[in-house]
Order: C-alpha cells, then structure tokens, then sequence
C-alpha cells in the first residue's frame, strides 16, 4: 500500500476519473450558473451579460424574494432546533431502553425513507378544510384553522404547518445519526461514572454530550443545507401560495426559471442559496468546537 | 457451487437485457410509423371533464386513422404545473411536437424564443383548404407580423353560472347591476347559502373576476400598454374595491381552492354562483350531469354609468407546433383532426364551447343547456377582450396582476397598495 502511494502515476490514474467528474458535474456547472447569474438569460436565446442587475432587482426590488428569504431561514432555525433536540432525545431514549429498541427506530425512521412528494400531497389532503383534520375537528364542535391558506402573520401559519410535517418526517435521520454515535461510546465510560456516584443526566451532560459532538456537527451542516434548499413538502402542500406567503428560496427559484424562464435571474438566486448554504456550513464549524477524547 | 450458479445466472440475465434493449429500436425502426407527442393540462385517463375527453378521442382516432402510418403519444400533466412543465422540456431541447397554449404572453414566449412554427404557408398555401373552414377573424389574437404561430381548437367566454334552485329558494333574480348582484349575494348568504364559488388559490379564476370589474369599470388596457394611463388610476382602484366588496361572499376556503375544487363546490351545491369560462360546462356535466337542469348562465352584471356591460371575456385553446419537428405532416394531420367537424361538433353539443370553424350545425337540443344561455349572451355582446393574465405585457406582468387581486381578497393589501405594487412593476419592468 505504501508503495502504491508513493507512485504519483497511481495516484494520478486514480484520481483522475473522479476528478473529472467532479468538475464535469459540480465545478463548471457552478462556474456557468456564477456567469448565468450576472446575465439576462431565457434559455433559448443566447446570454447577454448584464453586471449585478440581476442581484440588484433581487435585493432591493423583489418582494417575493424577502419572503422566500424569511421563510427560509424560519425553516431552518425551526429545523435544526427542533429536529436536533428531539432527534438525540430520541436517539438517547432508545439507546437505553432494554426492549424494543429495533421496532420504535424503525416506526421513527419510517416517514424518512417515503417520498416527499407522496408525503406533501397526502398532509395536503390531511389539512385541506373539506376533507381532512378540520372534519374530525368539527365533530367535537371545534372550527379548525385554514391550514394551508392563512395568510396572516410574521410567519404564516401554513409555514409551521410544513416545518412540523418536515420534522415528522426528517427527525428520525438525525436519532439515526446520533444512535450511531451513542452506541459507539465505550460503556465502560458510563459505569466508571456511575461508580464514581454521576447520575444518568450527568453522565449524558459530561459523557454523551462532548463525545457526539463530531456527528452534532454533521448532522447540524446536513439539517441546515437540506433546510435551506427545501422544495418537494412545500411545493406538494402549497405551490408557494396563497400568494407567495409559503415561497422558499428553491420554490422562487423553481418559478423563476420555469414560469417565467428567467434563468439568468433563477441563477442568481442560486448563488444567494448557495452562498447561505456554505456560510451556514462554516459558522457550524466554528461555533461547535470538537475536542478529543478517545482515541 | 452455488455463487457460481447466481454468477451465471445474473450474467445471463445481464445479456437478455442487453440484448432486448438493442432490439427495441431495430423493432420501432422497422415499423417505420412517425411517432409524434403532444402536451395537455390535464390527465385523460382520470379525467372527468367533457372536453379532455373529446381530445382523447380525437386522438384515438388518429392513432386508428393513420395507424401504420403515424401514432400520437399524449404527455399529460395538471393545469397549475402545465407551463413549468412545457418550459422545462423546450429548455432540455425537448419541446413536444405538437403542445396546447394559451394565447398571450404565454404564447409570446414561444414566439419569440422561436419555439413555435410559422404555421402561415401550411395554411394558407398548402393546406389552403383546411385554412378555409375557420371562423374569420379566428387566428387575430395568434398572427404576429403577419404570421400565423397557432391554430385554435375551440373558444370560450366567461360567463356567471348560477344555481336555479338556490336563486328560487333565496327568492331572488339574475343581478343586472353590480349592486344588484350584492344584494342577490346578501340575500343568498342571508338564507343559508354560501353565494359565491372562487378560487384564490388558482390566482387567475379570481383575476378573471377581476378582469371583469377593471372593464365594466372602464380600465383601458391599451392606454395603461402605452402609458397614456396608469394603473394607480381611480378606474382600477375602483375596481379592486368592488372586487374587495364582492369577495366577503365566497366560500371560506376560497384563499386555497384550486380551480377544481371551486368549480366542484359549484356544481357539488356548495355554493349559489361561480364565474367561469364555457370551459366549465364540460366539467360541470362531467363530473354530475344531474346538476345540468339546475345550471343557469347570466353575463357579468354592469357597473352603473360606467363602461360598456356587453363586453365578454373571451379565449381560445390553441395548438402550437414545434419549429423543430421532424414529423411537420403528421403534426399538421393531428392539427386538422382537433379543428374537423367530428371534434368541432363535439366540442359543441358535448363539451359545450364554441366551435371555430364555419359551417358546422349543432344540435342544440342534444347540447348542454348551459351552452344555449352562453350562445344567447354572446349574441347580445358589443365586443370582447382577454383574460387580464393574458393581455398583459408578460407572463410575469400577468402574475403580478393576478397577485394583486389576490392579495386585495387576502386583506393584505388595500386596493390603493395593490395598484401601487402593478404600478410599480411597469414602471420597473414594462415601461422602463
């Protein structure tokens, strides 16, 4: 194996085929949609450079875009609190249960491997007024809200609707992701607490805590970014509406670019959400600070 | 042992595979037929709408007719994703043969991205024929330049369907006036009833309303297109207002409806009144023929001293063809097929639109009743225009209209707000 790495032929053959691909399929479609974004471009006729208009109008112009920018960020902070806290509840419940441990993981787990589009029209008909909750809600004589139609509000009430079904749906990811990290820690930790006089919460505050930090920042980076780049639940629930009130950012994207065939202005709200997404990533990276403590 | 037999087994299957994929195409090759797609909004295997069942048929008919020969496959999709959908296969250099479109902006669009074929010399040269059956007048909205870029397939007018036996119920008659119809929906709502069926939720069916009371109001179209007038003007604020009024009488849900569930809600009696295309006949008898007897039609009442009452909101269903098929003959042989008298007569005394071709007799006492009424109000119409969506100066201007009203149904703006915002859009984006 040494010998092998020292062979910079090898090495070169090797990475060469992944490397290639990585530019082919990440790198110059990056490059493209930076270029894209800077442009006046519908397509099917050929770019036309235009500067920053596109940034300007999405900045200071774009009405649709403040609120596809707030609700973004609202489902990110949502997620990645609650998703996080009740996930690695979760995750700490079942490591110390004695039976059932498989069955509860995988009732958890479920609604993460069904697809979200199935998922978002199947809430859609559960909190459409005429057939849904609000008919179950009438028999016991309460007037349900209008789920997915109210427009009122800071954040409109359909947006917690989604936030709470994406977290039904994702929250058992993350108890995976911590169970794997739980159930990788050396009990002998955990008794030589115990005889050392630490309760169970202090043991999970001292013991469990700083060591899944690693996977907390993992499974924080993958909360965010999959949050920020959200689609499938909100387009299957809501479409965006009632008028734009629901937009995110790869919703407004989406229209801009296929409603419209503003794919110049798509890109740039491309970069924005990729900009997000990598900042996001970073601030992750040095608020949560990992220590060693096995080896 | 027996990994070796899995090994074999699996690489066997491997090479029947390979060898079933390459003889697909030898097979499609020497059958020699040219396969055509067309695009539709709406699903015509689950569908229960009169019309999207005429076009099934008519496509049928063409796969029998020409069998051998050419062979149409349908790529259906819902209303509210058709126009992302189309986009997104021109985008990926796959724009179906042969695709529905309304006319507009969204039609704009494939014009002047060069998407949709000059259809001029088909028509009017070598198939001079078949160009000779429509109605005059019939392809004004399609011919840019001088070009003709669509054929329609049918037209409708919007019109105010009511129910007959809430009306008597409620004891009150077809409004004439717009206050009129306030009271008829006050006393409506008084006895029971919820007046107004609409959705809001399908942004253009509330326009469509909208649209109406801009030009009984008096809105000017083409002075706001040439800046000669603006939309923050008194007419237009006046107009969001009435819409404003008259939305406190539509259903409770109407913020999320879709069209279909509105139109249901209709024809389900859920609701007295719905403004609709004659596009709604055929869903309306599709879906419960029984409600047919009890279906009346009124024109959208007048707005006093103000504009012309008679002015009717029309529209065609129109086909486009691919600038880059390689199929032109059997794309124009589907074309004819939609606009014969079978389909053409159809379309009338099934679907209940109207017909744009010459010379084709309908039977008005197998027709849907509704279409009788709409015939009759047309027949009394002064002059016409378009959906607001569609007359505007883009799809997106279109969008921000529809928006507008929406958001003025909403109460999240205040009429004066919501013109400002159209305002602000045209001079950002139109008149700049």
């Amino acid at each position: 194996m040494d010998k092998l790495l020292k062979d910079k032929k090898a090495i070169i053959l090797f990475v060469t085929p992944a490397l290639a691909m990585f530019v082919v399929i990440l790198v110059i479609p990056i490059i493209q949609m930076f270029y894209y974004s800077l442009c006046d471009y519908a397509a099917l006729t050929p770019p036309v450079f235009k500067g920053l208009a596109n940034y300007k109008k999405l900045f200071f112009k774009d009405a649709t875009f403040k609120i596809a920018l707030k609700n973004s960020l609202f489902f990110m902070i949502f997620s990645a609190v609650t998703q996080q806290i009740i996930g690695l509840f979760l995750a700490v419940l079942l490591t110390n249960i004695p039976r059932g441990r498989n069955l509860f993981k995988n009732i958890y787990y479920l609604p993460c491997v069904l697809s979200s589009a199935a998922l978002g029209l199947l809430w859609a008909f559960m909190f459409n007024p005429k057939i849904g909750i609000n008919q179950l809600l009438a028999k016991i004589g309460i007037k349900g809200p209008l789920w997915l139609m109210d427009s009122k509000g800071f954040i409109v009430l359909p947006m917690w609707v989604i936030a709470f079904v994406a977290l039904w749906q994702y929250v058992g990811q993350n108890m995976m992701l911590y169970m794997a990290q739980i159930t990788g820690i050396s009990r002998e930790l955990f008794e030589a607490s115990y005889v050392d006089g630490a309760s169970k919460p202090q043991a999970f505050w001292y013991i469990t805590l700083p060591l899944i930090k690693p996977m907390m920042i993992t499974s924080l980076s993958l909360n965010c970014i999959g949050s920020l780049k959200f689609f499938d639940l909100v387009y299957n629930m809501t479409q965006g509406g009632p008028n734009h009130r629901t937009e995110v950012l790869a919703t407004q994207l989406y229209a801009e670019g296929f409603n419209y065939f503003k794919y110049g202005y798509a890109s740039a709200i491309s970069v924005v959400l990729l900009v997000m997404c990598l900042v996001v990533t970073v601030l992750i990276k040095r608020v949560i600070k990992v220590e060693t403590y096995e080896s | 042992m027996f990994k070796k037999g899995l090994a074999g087994l699996l690489s066997a299957a491997m090479a029947v595979g390979m060898l079933g994929t390459a003889m697909v195409p030898m097979n499609i090759m020497a059958d020699d037929v040219e396969e055509i797609t067309w695009m539709f909004w709406d699903d015509l295997e689950a569908t229960e709408d009169l019309i999207s069942k005429g076009y099934k048929q008519i496509l049928d008919r063409y796969n029998e007719e020409y069998a051998g020969k050419y062979h149409v496959t349908a790529i259906t999709t819902n209303l509210e994703e058709y126009d992302g959908k189309v986009n997104a296969l021109v985008a990926a250099g796959q724009t179906p043969d042969v695709f529905i479109c309304n006319p507009g902006p969204n039609l704009d669009v494939y014009v002047n991205a060069g998407v949709a074929a000059d259809l001029t010399d088909i028509l009017q040269n070598q198939e001079k024929e078949w160009y000779d059956t429509f109605t005059d007048g019939i392809f004004e909205s399609l011919t840019y330049d001088g070009k003709i870029m669509a054929v329609p397939t049918n037209f409708a007018a919007a019109c105010v369907y009511y129910n007959t036996e809430m009306f008597d119920a409620a004891g009150v008659e077809v409004p004439k006036t717009f206050d009129e119809l306030l009271e008829v929906c006050q006393t409506l709502k008084d006895a029971g009833y919820t007046p107004i069926s609409c959705s809001a939720g399908t942004a253009w069916c509330l326009s469509m309303i909208a649209g109406y009371l801009c030009d009984r109001q008096g809105v000017d179209l083409d002075a706001i297109a040439a800046h000669e007038a603006n939309w923050t003007d008194d007419v237009v604020v006046q107009a969001a207002t009435k819409l404003k009024e008259l939305s406190q009488y539509f259903q409770e849900t109407a913020a999320g409806d879709s069209n279909d569930q509105a139109t249901a809600g209709f024809y389900n009696g859920e609701a007295a009144m719905l403004v609709q295309g004659s596009w709604a006949i055929g869903q309306i008898n599709g879906n419960n023929p029984d409600f047919e007897s009890k279906c009346g039609v009124f024109q959208f009442p007048a707005i006093e001293g103000a504009n012309d009452p008679n002015r009717m909101i029309v529209k065609t269903d129109n086909l486009v063809m691919s600038s880059t098929t390689e199929h032109q003959e059997a794309a124009v042989a589907l074309m004819k097929m939609f606009t014969d008298e079978t389909a053409q007569k159809y379309t009338a005394e099934i679907g209940g639109k109207f017909p744009i071709i010459k010379n084709v007799e309908i039977d008005y006492e197998v027709a849907p009743a509704q279409l009788k009424y709409v015939v009759d109000i047309m027949s009394t119409a002064t002059g016409n225009f378009g959906f607001y969506n569609e007359s505007l100066a883009s799809v997106e201007a279109g969008d921000t209209f529809d928006n507008a009203m929406v958001d003025v149904f909403l109460g999240n703006q205040t009429p004066e707000e919501a013109c400002q915002t159209i305002q602000t859009y045209y001079e950002d984006n139109v008149w700049e």
